[in-house]
């Protein structure tokens, strides 16, 4: 999403993920320190999309990342509509969402890792109440 | 009402546990809306026409698991339904 977002809306061309090679401007590159399987905190931003969904501040998470937003280009999660929803606790740019869109929300962590019966996770509750209203609507 | 659709996007084996813990989050949701939406599963790769993977009545996840087997249809699905408002997620 961040690659994308990157070449169509903030104007590097170039954009691209570290794990596919050193071509290019590397939006996406490997983590100081892997967070492959590990729990992370989350704090989620005040008011955003992301927040309304959990109903809280904070949030245990799992991630299998190895890879994460440049540190030298964390602006471009807050700009051209995107806004960062989560950070972590390094203060690094967990999530995002457009603030333009029913429903576009990236996450560098794993939600569906920490989904059950009966507690589903509020990240795909809202997916699917965003595509059920739209179907409602008829878009 | 249109039927909801969902679009998954991974390119992890079925048998992945992210692959099922992404299909399980997606069943856990359903039930908890009371919804029954219509999911389809599909590697980067078998993306030959984005119009079939962010239609009318879609929502789409794109799955754990980079690199994608095809970077860029990857992209073209994520573009498309920022363009056009489809609902997306990208974990």
């Amino acid at each position: 999403m961040l690659v994308e977002h990157a070449r169509s809306l903030i104007g590097l061309a170039d954009a691209s993920h570290a794990e596919y090679g050193d071509e290019g401007t590397p939006v996406i590159t490997l983590l100081a320190c892997s967070l492959q399987d590990q729990t992370i905190t989350v704090e989620l931003t005040p008011r955003s999309r992301l927040a309304r969904l959990y109903g809280k501040e904070s949030a245990t998470e799992r991630t299998t990342c190895s890879y994460g937003l440049a540190p030298s280009l964390q602006r471009i999660a807050s700009e051209c509509g995107m806004r960062v929803a989560a950070i972590d606790e390094t203060g690094e740019v967990r999530a995002v969402e457009r603030v333009d869109h029913p429903f576009f929300v990236g996450t560098l962590y794993q939600p569906q890792l920490t989904s059950a019966p009966g507690a589903p996770h509020p990240v795909f509750v809202g997916l699917l109440r965003a595509a059920a209203f739209e179907a409602a609507i008829g878009r | 009402m249109r039927k909801v659709v969902v679009s998954v996007l991974i390119d992890l084996p079925a048998e992945h546990p992210y692959h099922r813990a992404t299909l399980n989050a997606l069943q856990h949701a359903s039930t908890h809306h009371g919804l029954t939406p219509e999911v389809r599963v599909m590697g980067t790769d078998a993306i030959e026409d984005v119009d079939e993977v962010v239609g009318p009545g879609t929502a789409v996840v794109i799955g754990p698991g980079s690199p994608y087997r095809n970077q860029d249809a990857a992209h073209g699905v994520v573009q498309a339904a920022r363009e056009r408002g489809v609902p997306l997620v990208g974990t």
